[in-house]
């Protein structure tokens, strides 16, 4: 089958294993042993984050100093392994309470072991959800010793009836005070020649909701008029509106959001995850307005020796401000001595990210 | 008891010896076992704690099994589940053992916490000792009968966990049947979802054996389970979606208003978070329309703002993984990214191998429209610190300009490389001036300008100094210092490391003598000289030959090495259409970040007929492959275009990339011409008039073309009359010999002599060749060979396949034979005998 795993390994810096769970006969035990001669030791590593040694391919992600990989010996789904790859640090991630790094494998390893033991079953992902499964898979499952018949039942089981109804929220939920709170995240990429002309520039934007509400509700958001989402086709068909809309490019939505119902009516409806979630996830590429612009000039004095003067200019109301503005100048590597002279803020030398971070 | 802790390894030095460490532990579980003492269960759970950890750093701590199997009877969840583990990663090595454990495992498949009967469920069913399926069977019938969700999930994996572990088992119990009404009727999204990978991958190996089960495969695929799934898929999670819309790929539907409405329903899939569940709906999108050219396009158009959002969002890895499918897509259908090019522009902190796709995507999506822009980005790219990626943009650039878009401006570009003064970036547009000029000899004048001004000393590279001694060789009458450049680079012969420079000195001589003799006459013999005495094979040979041709007449050597040449008009794709379009049908999977259809890097299983080569390891397919079916090709392929059928054989090999092919070019001219010119040479040369045709198999292989259509001895006129230039690619092959049906098996007897011949593959295969008997693998040691041969008819595409197996020691042959018309196999194995007779006969 072309999907199933066969395992999953964690491996630190070094090549050493933190902690491995085989999920099929299908591939030796010195599979690992393989990925760390033929890619960690040698140049490949970042390379190519897939890579076929004997009959297998190993899928790989490094995630701050540890490697994921995973071990399938069949034609398997690449992007559907990244994508677990992704929730299950995430996952990870809320269990530990932030940091997922090698020590916090080395502290929770009984507990990683249980989660992908739940999050895949013989090569195929189960159920990733952190609400559902923080219901059962908990490390402060302890009943009293001889209380063998515990009197109420967790509600695991009763909300495991129904994983496929809701399967990110649970029943039962109860808040004196509900909130929601909404933050919007936009991401502005812009990419300008050397001559200063715009070569490219979009916004991708995230929605991010929290939410602490009771029982099962179900939210709606209207979006406002000025958005458009509108297919290529039809912007042709009428070009030049007012230029107050905002064409979106593309939506992605949470699974928790009836897709159907966007579509026909421009409004998202959802019942919410408990906690905090990415709601949407939009792209823009017409029509961007920049809050800054960057105006880089760069002298080189002699073979050893550059000059990099940055202008930087808000281009936003007089009303608005910004905060934490940070400038990161990428330096190459060899870079030994700096001197800044700035008008306002610090600026210092990162040798690690290879960057002058101006704040 | 536990056995004594003999098998302990230690992976590293620097980690505890562990030895003292798991006999304190195991005195300390013993003490515990029996004990009732309340706050028992907290000290078990950090003994647990620390079996564990000691076993996942490497130690062996199956030594203590016994114990912890004696600690286990214990309520809290929390140890059981650590107990579960531990028995799960040992029981396989311990099987005795682990018979232990069956009795509390089961006794928990009966506890009432479901969470408990599901763990103890899952663990039970991933002990994989096969000693112990029996005991399988029943907690598996009660799991899916259980009435909570969890343990049935957990069943219905246990299933085919089971049918892994022992085929028989589980189909005797009757599970297939039961999967199937539970993925019918079950209420649960995930009990479905695994009912339906279960029984895809139980059906799906069942039915190379069992027509049952091969009905049971198509069933899943009839309408109303189709629509099933489809109508509910919002109800599963994201996994099981693109489990179920990887089903719906292979749907065929009845008519448009099924496609239709299958897309409508799917439509919101692709605004999914999960790029995943985008990426698999676009291949369903994709297959679904493949009939219907004008909504295929349209599918194109739909399917691209939600790719390139997955492209900007997510990881690197992720983002190289769409690209990777955007490549795919891009090349079936140029026009879509086209005005979306800036989306493959390169931010300076993106990983190189993201980048690589980038530039890909760029040479890809290139049209009139938007050459300039590219190759203006491009061409900052050149001076970028990242060397690999600098190259690959030069490269990008000479591919652009291959494709006829804007070619003035780049040549120019091109040339300003050559300003750069970097040795890399020399090198490489080196390459590239010689394919284009291959391609568009008119740009001579201008490129021969500027080249002639570099000094060879500033380049290093092998490649970029092959290049340009071609252009000194090709182009020697336009530049005035050819000569004496060559004459230089020949004096400095033993510091040449790279053969392939000191092949294409040999030429370049030799092409300069043609068209500038005096001047070259003195270096050409020094070159002459010391290729003869040079250590590398093809180079003696080469220079042997040169000498030769050239002793028996200097106009036939022209004609050999330098004949006129035809631009080349198209430089062959690396990859065959077919293969192509498989890589296409397996669209969101590894073959298209491979690039390869996955019959070509799957597991051995899934190898076929091809299996046994691989295990010997003696001899891969795809040399052979390529060395057996080129001739065939290369003979069509001469009469056409030179070059073309170089860049064919190239591709054969799989050896090349776009350069790659190029830059061989001229020692391969050669050796095509060769062949041509053998037989006039073995009635001048001395040396060769002493091998006749039969003896000479050492000289054929030497050239690797063979004399492979030389009359050998004719055999008596067979019934059957085969096609001496077949061709059949082994991916066909693959197919063909997995679809037909067996024709005919027969056993004969080798004769001695064709014994004594046959002591590597190669001898039988060319003697074979000599029948039109094609091979296409081959593999095995002394006395065990083992071949598989096709053949077609002379007069039409009918195929032969014929698996032949080959022990010396008792001399005999095992044939079997697959054959597309049934009713010529027997007249096809009387050949194949009668061929097979002869071998070994002088």
């Amino acid at each position: 089958m072309p999907v199933a795993a066969s395992a999953i390994y964690f491996l630190n810096l070094r090549g050493d294993v933190l902690i491995n769970r085989t999920y099929r006969d299908d591939v030796g035990g010195n599979m690992v042993d393989a990925f760390r001669t033929h890619i960690m030791q040698t140049k490949e590593l970042g390379n190519c984050p897939v890579r076929q040694i004997g009959g297998c391919s190993f899928v790989y992600m490094r995630i701050s100093n540890v490697y994921i990989v995973i071990v399938v010996s069949s034609n398997a789904n690449v992007a559907c392994g990244f994508k677990f790859v992704v929730e299950a640090v995430a996952l990870f991630k809320s269990y530990f309470g932030g940091a997922f790094d090698e020590d916090a494998i080395r502290n929770n390893f009984v507990l990683i072991y249980e989660l992908l033991d739940e999050i895949m079953d013989f090569g195929y992902p189960q159920n990733l959800s952190p609400e559902i499964l923080k219901l059962y898979i908990t490390q402060e499952g302890v009943r009293s010793p001889f209380s063998s018949k515990p009197k109420d039942k967790p509600v695991p089981n009763a909300t495991l009836q129904v994983t496929g109804a809701v399967g990110w929220r649970r029943e039962g939920l109860a808040y004196k005070k509900n909130e929601v709170f909404l933050d919007i995240v936009e991401s502005v990429n812009l990419l300008m020649s050397s001559k200063g002309n715009v070569l490219r520039c979009d916004v991708t934007g995230k929605v991010l909701m929290k939410c602490f509400l009771s029982g099962m509700p179900d939210l709606k958001l209207g979006l406002n008029d000025k958005i458009g989402l509108e297919k290529e086709s039809e912007m042709k068909s009428r070009p030049a509106k007012s230029g107050k809309t905002i064409e979106l490019d593309d939506v992605t939505f949470h699974q928790c959001v009836n897709l159907t119902r966007f579509n026909s009516e421009k409004t998202v409806s959802f019942v919410p995850p408990d906690g905090e979630f990415e709601l949407m996830k939009y792209r823009i590429t017409e029509g961007v307005n920049l809050p800054f612009r960057v105006l880089p000039t760069i002298k080189e004095l002699g073979r050893t020796r550059m000059e990099v003067n940055v202008k930087v200019k808000s281009v936003f109301g007089a009303k608005m401000f910004a905060l934490g503005v940070v400038v990161k100048i990428p330096v190459p590597k060899q870079t030994a001595k700096t001197n800044f002279q700035v008008t306002t803020g610090r600026a210092k030398y990162n040798p690690s990210i290879d960057c002058l971070v101006w704040k | 008891m536990a056995p004594p802790a003999a098998s302990q390894r230690y992976p590293s030095p620097s980690q505890p010896s562990g030895k003292s460490e798991v006999s304190d532990l195991k005195t300390q579980l013993r003490q515990l076992a029996g004990s009732r003492a309340p706050g028992v269960d907290d000290s078990k759970r950090d003994l647990y704690k620390k079996v564990i950890s000691y076993m996942t750093i490497g130690i062996d701590v199956s030594s203590v099994f016994g114990e912890m199997v004696m600690c286990s009877a214990t309520s809290d969840i929390v140890l059981k589940k650590m107990c579960y583990l531990y028995v799960g990663n040992y029981a396989k090595g311990n099987p005795d053992l682990s018979l232990l454990t069956i009795n509390f495992l089961q006794r928990d498949c009966k506890d009432e916490d479901p969470m408990i009967r599901g763990l103890a469920l899952r663990s039970l069913c991933s002990l994989r000792v096969p000693n112990l399926v029996e005991y399988l069977v029943g907690p598996l019938g009660s799991g899916l009968k259980d009435n909570n969700s969890y343990v049935r999930t957990i069943a219905v994996t246990g299933v085919l966990k089971l049918y892994h572990i022992s085929p028989s088992t589980c189909i005797d119990a009757d599970f297939p049947p039961t999967l199937k009404s539970l993925m019918l009727h079950d209420s649960d999204a995930q009990v479905v979802a695994n009912c339906l990978s279960a029984l895809q991958e139980i059906w799906s190996i069942e039915a190379s054996h069992s027509e049952e089960a091969c009905r049971e495969k198509e069933s899943l695929l009839s309408k109303p389970v189709i629509y099933y799934f489809l109508n509910r898929i919002k109800d599963f999670n994201e996994w099981a979606q693109c489990l179920i819309l990887e089903l719906a790929v292979k749907y065929v539907p009845s008519d448009s208003n099924d496609i239709f409405d299958i897309m409508n329903l799917l439509e919101d899939r692709l605004q999914h978070a999960n790029g995943a569940v985008v990426l698999a709906t676009v291949k369903v999108f994709l297959q679904l329309t493949l009939s219907m050219t004008d909504v295929h396009q349209q599918v194109y158009e739909r399917i691209k703002s939600p790719l390139l959002t997955l492209v900007s969002s997510g990881s690197p890895e992720q983002s190289y993984a769409i690209l990777s499918h955007l490549h795919l897509l891009v090349v079936r259908a140029p026009f879509i990214f086209a005005t979306d090019y800036k989306h493959f522009y390169c931010q300076y902190n993106e990983p190189s191998y993201v980048k690589k796709l980038k530039l890909e995507m760029l040479t890809a999506v290139a049209n009139e429209s938007n050459t300039y822009e590219i190759v203006t980005e491009l061409c900052e790219y050149a001076a970028n610190v990242d060397i690999a990626i600098a190259r690959e943009s030069i490269r990008a650039v000479g591919k652009i300009a291959l494709q006829q878009y804007d070619v003035n401006a780049i040549v120019d570009r091109l040339l300003q490389f050559l300003e750069m003064e970097k040795d890399y970036v020399t090198a490489e547009t080196l390459v590239l001036v010689k394919d284009l000029l291959r391609k568009y000899p008119q740009w001579s004048h201008d490129c021969i300008s500027v080249v002639g001004g570099i000094s060879s000393k500033n380049i290093q590279e092998p490649k970029g100094k092959a290049a340009l001694i071609w252009m000194l060789g090709e182009y020697a009458q336009d530049m005035s210092d050819a000569p004496y450049i060559l004459e230089n680079l020949i004096e400095n012969w033993e510091e040449e490391h790279s053969a392939e420079v000191r092949l294409h000195l040999l030429t370049a001589a030799m092409k300069c003598f043609f068209k500038r003799a005096p001047e070259t006459q003195k270096a050409l013999g020094t070159a002459l000289a010391a290729g003869v005495a040079d250590f590398h094979q093809d180079v003696h040979d080469r220079a042997l030959f040169y000498y030769r041709v050239l002793q028996y007449d200097v106009h036939v050597a022209e004609r050999v090495v330098s004949p006129p040449k035809q631009a080349v008009s198209v430089f062959a794709d690396t990859q065959s259409s077919e293969i192509k379009d498989r890589i296409f049908d397996e669209f969101n999977s590894l073959s298209v970040i491979y690039q390869k259809p996955s019959y070509m890097f799957t597991d051995k299983e899934h190898r076929g007929p091809f299996e046994f080569s691989d295990e010997l390891g003696n001899i891969s397919i795809t040399p052979e492959a390529s060395s057996d079916i080129v001739p065939a090709q290369q003979y069509e392929a001469n009469d056409k275009d030179l070059l073309l059928g170089i860049d064919e054989k190239d591709d054969n090999k799989g050896l090349s990339s776009n350069n790659g092919s190029a830059y061989s070019a001229p020692s391969l001219e050669n050796s095509s011409n060769i062949t041509s010119q053998m037989q006039e040479l073995a009635i001048s040369g001395p040396a060769t008039s002493a091998t006749t045709p039969q003896s000479s198999f050492g000289f054929d292989d030497l050239l690797g073309l063979g004399l492979s259509t030389a009359p050998a001895p004719t055999p008596s006129p067979p019934l059957l009359k085969l096609n001496p230039r077949a061709a059949l690619d082994p991916g066909a092959f693959q197919q063909k010999w997995r679809q037909l049906p067996l024709s005919l098996t027969q056993e004969c007897s080798v004769n001695p002599q064709g014994i004594a011949a046959l002591t590597v593959p190669q001898s039988l295969i060319r003697h074979m060749q000599s029948h039109s008997i094609h091979c296409i693998a081959s593999g095995g040691q002394s006395p065990n060979f083992k071949f598989f041969f096709f053949a077609q008819k002379e007069s039409e595409p009918s195929n032969y396949l014929a698996e032949c197996i080959i022990n010396t020691s008792s001399a005999k042959a095992q044939i079997k034979v697959k054959a597309d018309e049934q009713s010529t196999s027997q007249a096809f194995t009387t050949v194949f005998e009668t061929a097979l007779s002869k071998f070994g006969m002088p």
